[in-house]
Formats: C-alpha cells, structure tokens, sequence
C-alpha cells in the first residue's frame, strides 16, 4: 500500500497551508469563493504534488494526465497550487479581482497555463472529462483524468448523465473526487437538495467508491495513488471535508461559500491560518 | 382568393424533370466518406444512430461512434471533451433535445471554447410535424445565431448538405446544420462548390429581392416564377449560411431591387428575416417583409398543409409579395 512519509507529510501540509495564505492575500483584492477553495485545498496539492503526471513547463505534453475542476467557483485552489508548481508567476495571482485578469473567479483555459478546461457552471467537468478519458483510449495513451466535483454540485442532472456513461463505457481512466463539505450557496446541502448518499449512487451507476478523510494527507494519497481501484470501472474517490478549513472561525459555516473579506482584516486571517498549520504539524511525528 | 394558383405556376427550366435529395443520406455518405479520409472525425448519438444521419458511418467505423444515449446535455460536453482532445465530433440527434435540452453545453463547452464539435440538428422546422409542437422547431435559428463563435449552415439541398459536412470539419470553431427531413428538390447542377460565407443569387432580377434558405428555396424559386407572369423580375438568393451571413451580397442585391422579402419555415422573430434586417438596417436601409411563422407554437398537421397554412406555399409566398409590392 503506498504511503507517505512523514517528511513527505509536513512538505505537503506546509504547501497547502502556504497556498491557503496566497489565496487569502489574493482577497486583498476582491471577494472570493473561499469556503470551496479551502476544503479542496488539500487534495488538489496532493494531486499536483504526487499523483498527476505532469509538467509545469510542457503544459500541452499529450499523454499529461488532466485534472478538471468542474465545481469551477474553488478555482482559488486550483491558481494557488499552478503557481507554486510554477505554471506561471506567483504574481499572476495577486492580479486576482483586476480589469482583465488571467485568474478569472472562474477558471478559463484560454488565460492561463495548466487550466485544461474552462468551468463555472456546474455540472459541465464530468462530460467533458470522460470524453478526454475515451480520447485516451482511442489514441492508445495511458493517461488518467481527474475531475473535481462539489457535493452542492451532484444535484445537477448532468453529473449523473455522465456517471452513467462512465459506467456504462467501464472507463477506468476517469476518477471523480467529490468534495463533500456539506454546505452550499444557502445552506447544508442535506437541507437545500440530498444528495446524499453519494458513495451508493456513484456504485449504483458502475462505479469503484472510496470514502475518505479529504484532509488526510495520507488517506487521500493511499485512494489516489491506487486507481483505477477496481479494473473496468471508472473511480469515485469521496473527499470528507470542512468548508473553508484552516480558518477556524468559518470552518464548516456555509456563510464562507462566498466571503468579502475587509482588506485590515486579511492580516488577522492569514495569522489564523498560520496557527492551524502549526496546530496539524504538531500532529506529524517525524 | 389569391390570385395565384397552381395553374398559373410555370414550369422552371433547371427543374423540368425534378430530382427530390433525402438530406439524411446525403449527410450520412458524406460522414462516411469524411471518416475514411479523417481519422479523428467521430460520430457522436443520442438513441439516434439508426436511419439518421450516422449509420453509414457507424457501420464502416463503430470504433468512432459514441452513442450517449438518451442524454444530451453529457452528450454535448463529451463532444467538447473530444474535441478538446484533438478529435473532430460531429453530434446528431432531433433538434430540439441537440439544441435546445444542452443549450448551456453548446454555449459554454463548445461556443466559447471555439472547439470544432459540429452538430447536425435533425428534422428542422416542419419536418416531423405530425409529432407536434414539442419536435416542431421554429426558433433555432434565433436561438443559435445569437452565439459567438457559432457557424450556422442551412443547406437546401442534397450538394449543399454533402459539402457542407466537409466545410464543417474544416472550419476550426462550431457548426450548427440545420437538417431537413422532407425531400428537397435539387436546386445545384453538378459540379457546384459550397462556399461557407457565401450566399448565392439562384435567380437574378430586378424589381424584388427574395431571400431564402433551406426547404423554402425551391418554393421561392417557384414563386418567383408565379411572379414573372405577372411581369415582376424577382431576384431569389439562397442564403445556405445563416451566420456569418453574406453582409455584401444581401446589401448588393438590396441596394438594386430597393426592396426585400424573406421567406423561411421558421419564426419571423430572429430567423433568416431578423438576420438580414440587421444587416440592411445598418448597412443599406429598404423596405422589407418577412415571411414565416409568426411567433406561434404551430398546429398539428402533415408537412404540406401546414406549409400552406402557415403561408409558405410558392402560391402563397407569390401572394404575400404581390401584397407587399402594393404598398409601394
């Protein structure tokens, strides 16, 4: 079974909570999708840090593996972890909420290098995303596709349309990762539309389903570093998580889907997130 | 009582013996035929590969043809995941569920990615319209000519329909085709070159401008020739792109007639008449009509009655000119 390292361990949690203090001094600028951004924070920097074959200086190598961030509002994230993996300046970021800025509040693969399909609406990535993994086979290339999910985002009818194709063409190159934190837009996800439970429906359509700890460095390298988990089968990695983790005043509150942050304020944050990072260091023993 | 009549239409000289093209097969040999030549050309379905537009293609090549089943909305963001990938997609299924059911993946994954994912929008205007009003499309062109990046072909015949599948996968951004399932009668002579962008003048005259497309064409020919007994000289143009529409030609043949008539099976409300006013409403002002639906869900019926209810019968669209011509 692979495993992490603890050394390994403290790397990627320092560059997640790193990205989680760029993303805040972004918002100096404009108000952001936070709450999205921040509980995917940590799978994504898993995936750009050990599990995606990828070259930050050859974007368009074809036989990459692609990663969609189809819940496109967490595109905070996704520009924090490409510009530490050096698809671009980390100055492009700080541009983030200026008149034609490549680090759009969603993402647009016509701006920015590493961005493989442009996202906003939800339910668009995961169509898209299998018809790369089909693409895949028919040019005999071996690469993977990843396509983020949120949990708000699973009511949409296109997900399931696409689930089901998946299924039904067994394509083993594809893994979705739902970010289950729970909340949406107005509220807990359970109240406003269930689409719980998601492990079941995703094994319902022909599905390979692994529930994990999506803030567990090791839990989410163990399920990503082994697909497809079953052969024939594409896989559906479901991501627990907290809304707007490492800020404790808004973690889990639905109020941080969306945040305008006042700018004498980010300072104070960033401090918050510093504190939790040394909080989750204490608890890697190396 | 119009004056026109079925006894009073003349016989038109291209068509003395008429051949009547199915658009269906023309398009199916022409994928076939753009498959073998094209590795990356797919074929993508909704539960609509037998007997429509694909099955000549799917039988030389299954290993190319996706079929997605009832599901458009995957579908169409399969087609862009494709094309993004570097194949060449084309998607067929009933118009109204390829259009208008994924509307949203047309305009975000395929419209402003400028993605070559080529979509064939089966049975157009009254082509099913015993089906009724929910299979009965009156409004795609309004609907998709407001898209960036989009390219619209209406062919109106067989010729038009064969080539206009190879003008698609050539041109790098979208294509909507407009596909029609009643048989045209062939208006091209062998030998003719589909030009995307280009309209053409199929009949030149003097005294009237008359802008067609698609299964309105051969009608408006014939309607034209209803009009030259009674001594008016109309010009028919075909207009087989409906977007980017031909801005020279429209305004040249205005700038001549001083007055223009469109005829469609379509709404008046931005179809082939709206595409042109904008045109001459900036560029080269006259007077014009528009003949089509009139903004209505259409009533239940077989093709020709309710092309004669609706108006849009050569005795008709001679009529409604006549009555236009009146007011000068």
């Amino acid at each position: 079974m692979p495993e992490l390292t603890p050394e390994e361990t403290k790397i990627l949690l320092e560059k997640s909570y790193k990205c989680r203090q760029n993303i805040l001094q972004m918002m100096r600028n404009a108000e952001g999708h936070i709450g999205g951004a921040f509980s995917s924070l940590d799978i994504i920097t898993v995936l750009y840090n050990k599990i995606l074959r990828h070259d930050p200086k050859n974007p368009k190598w074809p036989n990459r593996d692609r990663f969609i961030l189809s819940a496109g509002h967490k595109c905070l994230a996704l520009y924090a972890v490409l510009a530490e993996q050096g698809y671009f300046e980390e100055d492009v970021l700080y541009t983030y909420g200026s008149f034609k800025t490549k680090v759009a509040m969603h993402p647009e693969e016509k701006l920015l290098a590493g961005i493989e399909f442009p996202t906003g609406s939800l339910g668009h990535g995961l169509p898209v995303g299998h018809a790369m993994a089909l693409a895949a086979k028919l040019d005999g290339l071996d690469y993977k596709v990843y396509v983020m999910l949120g949990d708000g985002e699973c009511a949409e009818g296109s997900v399931w349309e696409a689930a089901m194709s998946a299924g039904h063409y067994a394509s083993d190159n594809l893994v979705a990762i739902v970010d289950l934190n729970g909340l949406q837009v107005n509220g807990a996800t359970t109240e406003i539309m269930d689409s719980s439970p998601i492990e079941k429906k995703f094994k319902a359509f022909g599905w390979a389903v692994e529930s994990i700890d999506g803030h567990d460095f090791g839990q989410i390298y163990r399920s990503l570093a082994e697909v497809p988990l079953k052969k024939q089968k594409p896989t559906c990695i479901v991501a627990n998580t907290t809304k707007c983790k490492g800020l404790d005043f808004a973690e889990g509150k639905f109020q941080y889907h969306h945040w305008h942050c006042e700018p004498d304020k980010i300072d104070e944050a960033i401090n918050i997130v510093k504190s939790a990072q040394n909080k989750e260091l204490e608890n890697v023993r190396i | 009582m119009s004056e026109f009549n079925k006894n009073n239409k003349v016989n038109n000289a291209v068509n003395s013996s008429p051949v009547y093209d199915d658009a269906r097969k023309f398009f199916a040999n022409a994928l076939a035929d753009l498959g073998e030549k094209n590795r990356d050309v797919l074929y993508i379905s909704c539960d609509s590969s037998l007997g429509a537009s694909g099955a000549e293609f799917n039988k030389k090549f299954p290993e190319r043809h996706f079929e997605f089943g009832i599901a458009e909305q995957n579908a169409m963001g399969e087609a862009a995941g494709f094309a993004i990938s570097g194949k060449i997609p084309f998607i067929a299924a009933y118009l109204p569920f390829v259009a208008y059911r994924c509307f949203e993946q047309v305009r975000d994954d395929v419209c402003k990615t400028n993605l070559n994912v080529n979509i064939m929008g089966n049975n157009c205007g009254f082509s099913v319209s015993a089906l009724g009003a929910t299979h009965t499309v009156l409004e795609d062109v309004a609907v998709m000519r407001a898209l960036p990046n989009l390219t619209i072909f209406s062919p109106c015949d067989g010729p038009e329909y064969y080539q206009a599948v190879f003008a698609a996968a050539q041109i790098k951004g979208p294509v909507f085709i407009r596909v029609h399932r009643v048989k045209s009668r062939r208006i091209h002579k062998e030998g003719f070159k589909f030009e995307p962008g280009k309209g053409e003048i199929l009949r030149p005259g003097t005294d009237i401008t008359l802008v067609s497309c698609s299964s309105m064409v051969a009608n408006t020919l014939d309607a034209a020739d209803m009009l030259s007994v009674k001594g008016i000289d109309a010009e028919v143009i075909n207009i087989s792109t409906l977007k980017p529409i031909d801005r020279q030609l429209i305004n040249q043949s205005s700038q001549k007639t001083k007055k223009v008539v469109t005829v469609e099976e379509h709404s008046v409300v931005g179809g082939l008449g709206g595409a042109v006013a904008e045109v001459l409403i900036c560029e080269s002002p006259v007077r014009m009509k528009m003949i089509g639906i009139n903004d209505l869900f259409a009533v239940v019926g077989d093709y020709s009655q309710l092309i004669d209810y609706y108006g849009l019968s050569p005795e008709k669209i001679a009529g409604s000119v006549m009555d236009f011509l009146k007011t000068f």
